[in-house]
């Protein structure tokens, strides 16, 4: 039987930073940038306690907790405490799979002892970064992911398929990665709040409200049935965030601040990806369902959202829509191929 | 703004002349014409331009019809009818003149400019370092362009010193471009004019403004190392033909290696998935052999800039900035940052 390990560092940027300054060991720390619209990249578990949580509009979080402390994001010494956590991976298991600066899956096939294995790397990453990590087991990605989640911080979790099913069968169907929040909203009205419930609704009705691809893919993923593959090269060739409006916004301030909220969501998913792209992008779609998309292409790849948000920015001052706008969305392509990274190795002058 | 898309012809009593900007860059060009009456339409660019492409006599006459709010080109037996665009949004473009203008040797300033100009940085979110820092005064004409990844400094020797000088940080793009019109002018002099935020180009008759770009351009002196460790004399050309054959297997970003030993470089490659090349050449190494990484592009750049003679290379340590040089001292610096190798 196929088995495959998540490993998830637990609040990777706060841990770190934990790390570098040993005296705020214990108090509620945010990583998180400090301009007007800021949100929180990382938050500790201490801080996690008043209610903080990742993406969170930094003004909020300070709101929830006036005492914690505010620390800048420093994505080089994430990228390479990153590094050392991956090479202590790689040398555990030969098929590794890195999803995120602070996430991986590993192919367990053939070790002779794969929760013994699991500890020692664990302790291995705490001895060598000082970081703790979450291990989930399981037969497939989907079991793996959601078990590594379930006990954090330190958290390690081996379930079969059906132990998981049984486990997690009241939670909402949003605890399982690709169920989002418009489709929990979509179950919700049908009656569907339990992973259980959508594990046993018929697949004519799920197909029915969700289509032919969507529907049976709920249910699959209800029953924590998924694949086991591992991509050991991963080929997306852009990341993008765009939202619909309620309501169609013609006023050019708003958009604009809209427009670099976007681009700093897009942007904390690429960091913690490690990612960066040197085509910055943005989508219009106005009231009449006029759609364009204007597009640049930068010198240096990045994933900076100051830099992203001032790219797309500009390309929306240089369209300037005519009319009210119902969708806006940024993207990000031309990402830097392969692990080595030229722009972590490529130096720079100290300009 | 649709007007900037649109070229301006304007006909006044010594002829005739066509305006063209972006808001960052202006150019206008005269052209030899004969006018009946004076006047100014705005055209869009891209359509004149294949028009005028296309048209079948050597002469055309341009007429502007007010009530039709077109412009009728008759040439030969065509006859061409364009609708004009709102001449009011077309903004001014500056005359040369003014307090600080000073008259430069036109190959010189355009070889410098050709010297330096691949290292500004096409970034736009570093406006600084979209510029070439162009200094004149006395007999020295010197720029300096950087994107942080490298930097180029050209300091050319005048034949006979000017008179006054500037220092201005001008974008790269605009003297590509100056540049490109120079050449085909085949001017002697250019006449440059200098103001707090605006410069000003005159060559052949034509005028380039351009903005100038603000804040302080990095002191590069400060970031050449005060010493190298190696220092190697490379044979015009030689090693510009290796590494170009080697960059041939260097995609995606893949550096380029260069492995020193005693008595030679080995210049190699390698692309996952796609291949490896690897050539080695005598060189007068010697010392502990060391490896030493960068962009393929960046490094071309800095041999070819070298103009075909003989280069100086010196270098510290793989993880130090490297320096190419003419070995003839004729003024030209390139300094390259190593990309850090996974060995």
């Amino acid at each position: 039987m196929a088995a495959i390990a998540h490993l998830d560092v637990d609040a990777f940027y706060a841990s770190v930073e934990l790390q570098r300054r040993p005296q705020l060991r214990g108090l509620p720390v945010i990583v998180s940038g400090s301009g007007p619209r800021a949100v929180v990249t990382t938050a500790s578990y201490e801080a996690r306690r008043f209610g903080i949580g990742s993406a969170m509009p930094t003004a909020r979080a300070r709101r929830l907790c006036p005492e914690a402390v505010l620390v800048a994001p420093d994505f080089a010494a994430y990228r390479e405490a990153s590094q050392a956590v991956m090479a202590l991976v790689r040398r555990a298991v030969q098929r590794v799979e890195v999803v995120g600066l602070d996430e991986a899956y590993l192919d367990l096939e053939g070790l002779v002892a794969p929760r013994a294995a699991m500890r020692r790397l664990v302790g291995d990453v705490r001895a060598a970064t000082g970081l703790d990590c979450s291990i989930g087991i399981g037969p497939n990605r989907l079991v793996a992911k959601v078990a590594s989640d379930a006990e954090k911080p330190r958290g390690f979790v081996v379930l079969t398929r059906e132990q998981a099913c049984a486990r997690f069968a009241e939670h909402a169907p949003g605890l399982v990665p690709g169920i989002g929040p418009k489709t929990v909203a979509r179950l919700q009205r049908l009656g569907i709040t339990t992973l259980r419930a959508l594990a046993a609704t018929p697949v004519d009705t799920l197909v029915a409200a969700f289509g032919a691809r969507h529907g049976p893919e709920l249910q699959r993923r209800a029953s924590f049935r998924g694949s086991a593959e591992l991509t050991l090269v991963r080929t997306a060739v852009s990341e993008s965030r765009e939202t619909t409006f309620d309501a169609d916004i013609a006023d050019a301030a708003r958009l604009e601040a809209i427009l670099s909220d976007l681009a700093g969501q897009l942007c904390e998913r690429l960091a913690r990806q490690d990612r960066r792209g040197r085509n910055v992008a943005i989508k219009v779609r106005l009231d009449d369902f006029t759609t364009v998309t204007r597009a640049r292409t930068i010198a240096a790849a990045t994933n900076d959202p100051a830099v992203v948000g001032e790219v797309a920015l500009g390309l929306l001052r240089e369209y300037a829509p005519a009319r009210p706008v119902r969708l806006l969305g940024v993207r990000v392509a031309a990402f830097e191929a392969g692990a080595a990274q030229p722009d972590d190795d490529q130096l720079a002058l100290p300009l | 703004m649709q007007a900037l898309s649109g070229v301006q012809l304007s006909a006044h009593a010594g002829g005739a002349e066509l305006r063209a900007t972006d808001m960052e860059i202006g150019l206008r060009v005269p052209l030899e014409a004969e006018v009946d009456r004076e006047g100014t339409v705005v055209l869009p660019a891209r359509l004149l331009l294949d028009v005028a492409r296309s048209l079948p006599g050597a002469q055309a006459t341009f007429e502007l019809r007010p009530a039709e709010q077109d412009v009728e080109v008759v040439s030969g037996s065509a006859t061409f009818h364009i609708r004009t665009l709102r001449s009011e949004d077309f903004p001014p473009l500056p005359e040369p003149g003014g307090e600080n203008v000073v008259e430069v040797p036109a190959t010189a300033f355009v070889e410098t400019i050709n010297r330096v100009a691949r290292s500004a940085s096409r970034d736009e979110t570093r406006p600084i370092l979209t510029g070439i820092l162009v200094s004149a005064s006395g007999d020295e004409l010197r720029m300096v362009a950087t994107d942080s990844y490298r930097l180029s400094v050209k300091e050319t020797r005048l034949e006979a010193p000017l008179e006054g000088g500037f220092e201005a940080n001008v974008p790269a793009r605009a003297l590509q471009e100056l540049a490109r019109i120079s050449q085909a002018a085949e001017a002697d002099t250019l006449t440059v004019s200098v103001r707090s935020n605006q410069i000003v180009f005159e060559v052949g008759g034509d005028v380039l403004s351009s903005r100038l770009i603000e804040g302080q351009f990095p002191n590069y002196r400060q970031l050449l190392p005060d010493a190298f460790e190696h220092e190697l004399t490379l044979t015009s050309g030689e090693l510009t033909e290796v590494v170009r054959r080697m960059s041939l297997m260097a995609q995606k970003n893949a550096p380029l290696r260069l492995h020193f030993a005693e008595g030679e470089l080995t210049v190699s490659a390698q692309t996952p998935d796609v291949g490896e090349a690897r050539e080695t050449m005598p060189l007068a190494f010697s010392g502990e052999s060391f490896e030493i990484g960068f962009n393929p592009e960046f490094l071309r750049d800095g041999l070819e800039s070298g103009d075909g003679g003989d280069l100086v290379l010196k270098l510290i340590s793989p993880l130090r900035p490297g320096l190419i040089e003419s070995a003839d001292g004729s003024g030209f610096l390139y300094l390259i940052m190593p990309i850090r190798l996974n060995v």
